[in-house]
């Protein structure tokens, strides 16, 4: 049982070589483009969602932060279609290892410290003292505000592993509970599979809801240092 | 990032037109003048163990 419950997240490999490239590579090799200005059903809503998230999170940037603008719907496309695939059965979702998602997060994070740094020097170096502080408390609150910054890219990777990862391992917990009650109880075991079809239901919410606050998290950074 | 126009209404005199937490450039100072002193501290303790070093166990 310990073994099985982990094994999900063990990177696949086929004869040795390591698949996980093509895993990463899924959603976009699902997710098609078209060279007609009216396209089918499917591309349309495509780019739907698209014109929605561009919208979305985008309006808020100076025309400096707009140029992100591909980068961010890539983003939260590739998080949420990843997420999303990963609720499959007996799929590997790549946004569980945490090396996948700091690669993610610390380029992105730097990118926008570095933006901030080569275009408003000041402005982001006086990001660290908080108006109006007390003289007292200067030094003490420009160190934790420096801690808080190199935590930033951090948060943002252990944030989406960590719940990928628990809502992964609850369901396999609660899907094997149920399992066993079925010839113990089986009222116990409808209650169990209640509880797994909410949870279910909550882990696609969370999908989506992880892809966007990754996002939005970067957008935010970008959107102080623009 | 409304900076000179909202630095304008703070008059200032003496050290504290430089270090204070109200202009953007009285707070750029007072980061700088902090990472300034870590680095000064950082340096003089790295040189002190340089000049001193460790005692042999006999």
């Amino acid at each position: 049982m310990n073994e099985n419950l982990f094994a999900s997240f063990i990177t696949p490999t086929m004869m040795g070589l390591p698949v996980v490239i093509i895993i990463i590579m899924l959603p976009s090799m699902m997710l098609t483009s078209s060279n007609r200005l009216l396209s089918n059903r499917f591309h349309t809503f495509q780019q739907w969602v698209v014109k929605m998230i561009t919208k979305q999170m985008m309006s808020i940037h100076s025309p400096k932060g707009q140029t992100w603008c591909l980068m961010l719907v890539s983003l939260i496309i590739f998080i949420g279609s990843t997420n999303l695939l990963g609720l499959l059965p007996h799929t590997f979702t790549p946004t569980t290892q945490l090396s996948m998602n700091l690669g993610m997060a610390i380029p992105l994070w730097a990118g926008t410290v570095f933006l901030g740094f080569r275009h408003k020097m000041k402005s982001t170096l006086a990001h660290f003292l908080p108006q109006g502080t007390p003289i007292p408390l200067i030094p003490m609150l420009i160190i934790i505000e420096t801690i808080s910054l190199f935590i930033q890219p951090m948060a943002l990777a252990v944030r989406l592993t960590a719940n990928i990862t628990a809502g992964h391992l609850l369901m396999h917990l609660i899907g094997g509970a149920t399992l066993v009650l079925t010839s113990i109880s089986p009222p116990t075991a409808m209650i169990t599979f209640i509880i797994l079809v909410l949870l279910t239901i909550l882990e696609f919410a969370v999908a989506l809801i992880q892809a966007y606050v990754f996002t939005l998290l970067v957008s935010l950074y970008l959107h102080d240092n623009t | 990032m409304a900076g000179a126009e909202a630095d304008s209404q703070f008059k200032f005199t003496g050290i504290k037109k430089y270090f204070n937490s109200y202009t953007l450039t009285g707070r750029m100072n007072c980061v700088l003048a902090t990472y300034g002193s870590i680095a000064l501290l950082v340096l003089y303790f790295k040189l002190r163990s340089k000049k001193n070093p460790a005692v042999k166990a006999s």
